[in-house]
């Protein structure tokens, strides 16, 4: 695939440029630029009211830009497409499928020409993969919510898009299976062949720096990207002393740095609109 | 799952109470008496009805007694009419399943496609709130004359009478649909009338139930007047033709038997219902 890019001269990967957002005439996002390398793990980080929901569903082609434009391998995006796949953050298996039935709607999408008794066991596969084998015949509402989350992400995994967009899909977990989804995660993307590119959102900054290859910081209103940093760590990154290293509690300083100062500024200018008495 | 605490807590608390009062030894007249009650109240006020309606049976003038024929009158009478009965429920049920389940799906189908389709939404919604409250019983002299036969004529009112719940409920539940379902449906690449199939329809379901339920007592209605009109046979003409001959055993025997037939029907539809609903938490 690379070599037949080189040679039509298409760049590969998700180029977002110049694009703002507007909802009911305010702005949520505002003059983004930002390009995702092929195979590339982004992760997104921000405070709530920066919009990176809503710049990862324009990379989905969920919402469309106010102004510029998103191109996914030099073409422009104007709709959803399962070249895509997304995770929400309120993960829905539909409920009234098995697990095995959700997944295979996912499958059914790109291996429509299989019979349904090897899709299931296709789709048995991907469910294994997130150690949900056992899980296969039972409702989402006889799941426990991690469960449910990992078979949401089954169902996206076996759409077999290239590129995942996931929405803090964390968000809602406990640690344990916080952590334990994380490493699958990593596990998942550094082992796909061919290679997946990742677009992370969080607004927790240890897993953007424990996921990312780079993190983006997105200041809040309207949401701009106010800093990228490369994290230059090796992987396979090992949770255990991973934190404890030099290099990564710097970034993290960096980040954290350029994260308060955003929210200070909003306070900041909170004050000044109260002070002219605009905002009572 | 609240509710279902709740109850639980109350039904606790209710137990807590009782066992306070054993162990205090209090022994008062009306505690025994509730006690005794309890979980049989459905079954004590039958046999209080029965008994009102034995007495007014006995203390009514002779001149109006035969309009309250005695309990023991009316089980006999209902029980030699049982084979006029169940005749006359198959030739009733021949005008009110097909009526009633063509209301199904034509009400489940349409709902789904015209609160997903805006243009035909734009067009057909202002009909139907204006069309949806006409009492159905109105259309029963004109389907008459629209069709030749009586049945048909029947299976018409009754489809009238049970589609516009189930419609209304239904456009309800699809409106209704989470946005979350939609937005995982795009994202798997879904096509409109699978998304239609495989998401709104089970999506909606639950409404499209409660108005099954509508639906299902309102063409009991439809099905009885039309047959009070000009049937010649089932549970409505059975009712009228006794009522025209003062027979008033069978006549009642009529009334309780519907009554029985339309509680057996509308508990099946619940069965249904839990059945398919399983995954409804």
């Amino acid at each position: 695939m690379a070599g037949s890019d080189f040679h039509s001269g298409k760049r590969s990967g998700l180029r977002i440029e110049s694009v703002s957002f507007a909802y009911n005439h305010s702005r949520v996002l505002c003059d983004i630029d930002l390009e995702v390398r092929q195979g590339e793990f982004l992760t997104l980080l921000g405070p709530s009211g920066s919009g990176k929901t809503t710049l990862l569903r324009l990379l989905a082609g969920m919402e469309i830009p106010s102004s510029g434009r998103i191109l996914l391998n030099s073409v422009q995006i104007d709709g959803p497409g399962t070249d895509r796949g997304m995770v929400f953050q309120s993960y829905m298996l539909f409920p009234w499928m098995t697990l095995q039935e959700n997944i295979d709607l996912a499958i059914s999408r790109t291996n429509g020409h299989l019979k349904k008794k090897e899709r299931y066991v296709l789709a048995d596969e991907y469910l294994t993969l997130v150690g949900l084998q056992r899980a296969a015949r039972l409702y989402p509402f006889e799941l426990s919510g991690g469960m449910q989350q990992r078979g949401a992400i089954a169902r996206i995994l076996a759409l077999g898009s290239p590129y995942l967009l996931m929405d803090e899909p964390f968000g809602a977990l406990d640690p344990v299976n916080r952590v334990r989804l994380q490493d699958l995660l990593i596990g998942v993307w550094e082992h796909a062949s061919p290679a997946r590119t990742v677009v992370f959102v969080t607004h927790d900054v240890d897993e953007a720096l424990y996921l990312g290859d780079r993190v983006v910081v997105l200041g809040s209103t309207p949401g701009r990207i106010i800093a990228e940093v490369p994290i230059d760590l090796p992987r396979p990154r090992a949770r255990q002393t991973y934190f404890s290293n030099r290099r990564i509690n710097e970034l993290r300083n960096v980040i954290v740095e350029h994260y308060q100062s955003d929210v200070i500024e909003q306070l900041e200018s909170a004050e000044r609109i109260g002070g002219n008495g605009q905002g009572i | 799952m609240d509710r279902v605490s709740d109850a639980a807590a109350g039904a606790a608390l209710e137990k807590g109470r009782k066992d306070v009062s054993v162990a205090s030894g209090k022994r008062n007249v009306t505690g025994g008496i509730a006690g005794f009650i309890r979980g049989k109240e459905g079954i004590i006020f039958f046999i209080i009805l029965i008994i009102a309606w034995q007495a007014v049976s006995e203390l009514a003038s002779v001149q109006k007694r035969f309009l309250f024929p005695s309990f023991l009158t009316i089980a006999h009478a209902l029980y030699s009419s049982l084979p006029e009965l169940l005749k006359g429920t198959y030739s009733s049920f021949l005008i009110l399943v097909p009526g009633y389940l063509l209301a199904v799906a034509a009400g489940i189908t349409s709902g789904i496609i015209v609160v997903n389709t805006p243009w035909l939404n734009r067009a057909f919604m202002p009909f139907a709130r204006v069309a949806a409250p006409i009492p159905p019983t109105i259309y029963i002299p004109y389907a008459i004359a629209l069709l030749s036969t009586f049945r048909g004529a029947s299976i018409l009112v009754v489809f009238i009478g049970a589609y516009w719940p189930i419609f209304l409920n239904t456009a309800a539940g699809a409106a209704a649909v989470p946005s979350q379902y939609r937005d995982d449906a795009r994202i798997l690449g879904l096509s409109h009338s699978e998304y239609l199939r495989r998401v709104v329809l089970p999506a909606s379901l639950p409404h499209s139930f409660s108005g099954m339920g509508v639906g299902l007592a309102l063409s009991f209605i439809m099905l009885t007047v039309a047959e009070l009109f000009g049937a010649n046979a089932g549970l409505g003409r059975f009712v009228q033709y006794y009522a025209d001959y003062a027979d008033y055993p069978r006549m009642v025997a009529g009334i309780i038997y519907t009554g029985f037939i339309t509680f057996g029907a509308m508990e099946l539809l619940e069965r249904i219902k839990r059945r398919i609903l399983f995954w409804v938490r």
